[in-house]
């Protein structure tokens, strides 16, 4: 199966780009190195559980930030394809999404608790640089609440999960259509 | 060093640690288990997971010599099995994706040692320390709490 179309909630956005497409190769799209869902379900159902203990009282316009920023960041095509389709389908806009990846130099499409939760996602995120930094910390610690913080700490650390088997079995993206997973 | 929270919500305890005995049951292998459980801790810095896991290999049977040299696994010949070995290398690719990606040779070379559902449930645990380690690191949660 190959590339589509862009499509936003399963519709093509753009009728010149779809006719321009007619035309255009694209590479062959890659399989899956592991069914890992078939394979491991009581991991899976584990996950899933686990991904909703994680989401409760987690303000979901930050959660998405959270989970494209992490998913950038670890390179999770799968989790990419998802969590922005979900973002958008929720509402979020195309340059917040965009702007993302250069968050340090356009903080002022963020609030205050987005940036926060999203300098706390990149440094639990990348753990191997050396632990998780006093200024990000305490900064996050100053907007959010002690259950809010844990939980954002909690959505963080599934969110990396999920990137973990999405690129470990190399899971193919394209195939998500807006709320599936919610 | 300043002090973290170190409240954790329970549901999410709880379902953090059945999917570590998931993944650990489906794996099948409780020394293999303890052998990616540090090095995961050892990449991701987490003295809390160390403290816990070296116990628990210790009170295995895994031996001081093992649990030392695991950091230079790579190195330290036929120390570790070619099993064990495909395991950490898969291991350190899983744990730092920040560099991209898992090798195929690094996949390929664990799948020559694992059934698949074997490698689902190796990437399984794999995740799963990954996790731990997240929830500690960032609570920087000390060791020496553990208990077994």
């Amino acid at each position: 199966m190959g590339y589509s179309g862009r499509t936003v909630d399963g519709m093509t956005t753009n009728e010149n780009t779809a006719a321009t497409e007619q035309n255009t190769e694209y590479l062959h799209e890659h399989t899956p190195r592991l069914d890992w869902h078939q394979l491991a379900p009581d991991v899976f159902k584990a996950m899933v559980r686990l991904d909703a203990a994680a989401r409760k009282g987690v303000d979901p316009v930050i959660l998405e930030l959270v989970k494209i920023r992490a998913s950038q960041i670890n390179h999770c095509a799968l989790c990419l394809d998802m969590h922005s389709k979900d973002a958008l389908a929720a509402g979020e806009s195309v340059e917040r999404i965009i702007q993302l990846s250069a968050w340090e130099e356009s903080r002022h499409f963020y609030t205050a608790r987005e940036i926060a939760a999203i300098e706390l996602t990149e440094a639990i995120t990348v753990l191997t640089d050396g632990f998780v930094p006093d200024e990000v910390y305490e900064r996050a610690a100053a907007l959010f609440k002690e259950e809010e913080l844990t939980q954002l700490i909690a959505a963080i650390t599934v969110i990396n999960a999920w990137n973990r088997f999405g690129v470990a079995t190399r899971q193919a993206p394209g195939h998500y259509t807006a709320g599936d997973h919610k | 060093m300043s002090a973290r929270t170190t409240h954790l919500d329970k549901g999410f305890a709880t379902a953090l640690s059945a999917l570590s005995a998931a993944a650990k049951k489906g794996l099948g292998d409780p020394a293999l288990a303890e052998l990616v459980m540090m090095r995961g801790s050892q990449i991701n810095a987490c003295a809390f997971c160390l403290d816990m896991h070296v116990d628990i290999a210790v009170r295995n049977g895994e031996t001081a010599k093992r649990i030392a040299l695991l950091n230079a696994w790579a190195e330290a010949g036929d120390l570790y099995s070619e099993r064990e070995r495909a395991a950490l290398a898969l291991t350190e690719a899983v744990t730092v994706l920040t560099d991209g990606f898992v090798p195929d040779a690094t996949y390929e070379a664990a799948a020559k040692h694992f059934d698949e559902a074997g490698l689902a449930h190796l990437i399984g645990v794999i995740t799963v320390i990954n996790s731990w380690n997240r929830v500690m690191v960032s609570r920087r949660t000390e060791p020496g709490g553990y208990a077994p």
